[in-house]
């Protein structure tokens, strides 16, 4: 590959005004190579320079932003209503297995400071006679209603948010699938970096709601229940940072057509 | 030279789906059936048959796949029965219009 071939020039070109057109631009890229590279094979075979045959069969395809605009006729509301699908199952699968984690990451905050610090009730709360029996039941080693209360709570905390691994991991395996089928032109029909740019901003807004919660359960000085907000916003925040990694990603392959070669079709990869 | 093009887009799907029913191939082989069948009046623009070949998938009139036969990776595009039934709606679509339009223009000169 170099940049003074015209056909290497124009593929690039084309993939520029193909984004975000069709849902497979890499596939039309790869096919418009395989029909240059034949019809600059014809050429130079009826003795024209090689150079000069590719500049031919380039102008003979048509005009890059000609082509891609017709591919935006291709592509149809189905095409993006299955990325938009895909997108969902993504940020699903990636948002219940951080509810899962936040539940380790709640369960290993109990063990260091307490049930209390996780799920403890606020300090005004007051329990009815049956309904301590029944905290006093479910945690009969504690040592009052409040702290037996807060067990309660706490392993629910843990509980019901570990158990999301199993639907998250079922998604995760749907969206593996995906893209195993479609590889990496996946979400083409959205626009580039539709899932980070999403991801980064939900769990961003996710983890400093939670963190807001958090520090103000921290604020009361009993840090009752401060746990389970804290838990989630840590877990939340770390996901907002690796999708914001992954816009960056994008960012820069915007500004450097060069980072796409190594992923891009026969042509491209050269 | 720009109008024929613009009546050649309009029944580009009917022209490839009628090469495609010769024998699979891929762009660049349709792209020149076309052109020695029409004697060279179809000239358009090479690119534009594959937007024209993948909405045709799209529909389900054709299907694709990778081959590699020659050394070059080349999507080879086969019409299947759906296409096959399109095609000859539209043709028998066509003769009737062509006949219509022949048989003024006759009327006229």
């Amino acid at each position: 590959m170099t940049d003074h071939d015209p056909i290497d020039r124009y593929l690039h070109r084309l993939l520029a005004e193909l984004r975000g057109r069709t849902g497979e631009p890499r596939r039309v890229v790869e096919e418009a190579e395989g029909h240059l590279r034949d019809a600059q094979a014809e050429l130079v075979a009826g003795g024209v320079e090689p150079g000069e045959a590719a500049e031919r069969a380039v102008r003979a395809f048509g005009d890059a932003r000609l082509i891609a605009r017709q591919f935006t006729d291709v592509r149809s509301a189905t095409v993006v209503v299955k990325d938009l699908v895909g997108a969902a199952i993504v940020l699903s699968a990636v948002g219940l297995c951080a509810i899962a984690l936040s539940g380790l990451l709640a369960l290993g905050a109990g063990r260091a400071w307490g049930t209390t610090f996780v799920a403890g009730d606020a300090a005004d709360v007051t329990y009815t006679t049956t309904r301590c029996a029944d905290f006093a039941e479910y945690a009969p080693g504690a040592t009052s209603c409040e702290a037996a209360a807060a067990a309660h709570h706490a392993d629910e905390v843990v509980v019901y948010r570990t158990a999301m691994v199993v639907p998250g991991l079922a998604l995760a395996v749907l969206a593996w699938r995906r893209r195993r089928r479609l590889g990496p032109d996946g979400f083409a029909a959205l626009p580039e970096g539709f899932v980070p740019i999403v991801g980064a901003t939900v769990f961003g807004l996710a983890g400093a709601g939670l963190g807001v919660l958090g520090l103000g359960a921290l604020s009361t000085g009993a840090s009752h229940g401060a746990g389970q907000w804290l838990s989630g916003a840590v877990v939340s925040l770390a996901v907002a940072a690796a999708f914001g990694w992954q816009v960056l990603d994008v960012l820069r392959l915007r500004v450097s057509w060069g980072a796409l070669r190594p992923s891009g079709p026969a042509g491209l990869g050269r | 030279m720009l109008r024929k093009r613009e009546q050649l887009k309009g029944h580009l799907d009917l022209l490839l789906l009628s090469v495609l029913a010769q024998r699979p191939a891929h762009g660049y082989e349709v792209i020149g059936m076309l052109r020695d069948r029409s004697d060279g009046e179809f000239d358009l623009p090479e690119g534009t048959v594959y937007p024209a070949l993948h909405r045709l998938e799209e529909l389900g009139l054709v299907d694709s796949r990778w081959s590699d036969d020659s050394g070059r990776r080349r999507r080879v595009y086969a019409i299947n029965g759906a296409g096959i039934a399109a095609l000859a709606e539209r043709r028998a679509e066509w003769t009737g219009f062509a006949t219509g339009v022949n048989a003024v223009l006759g009327w006229t000169s």
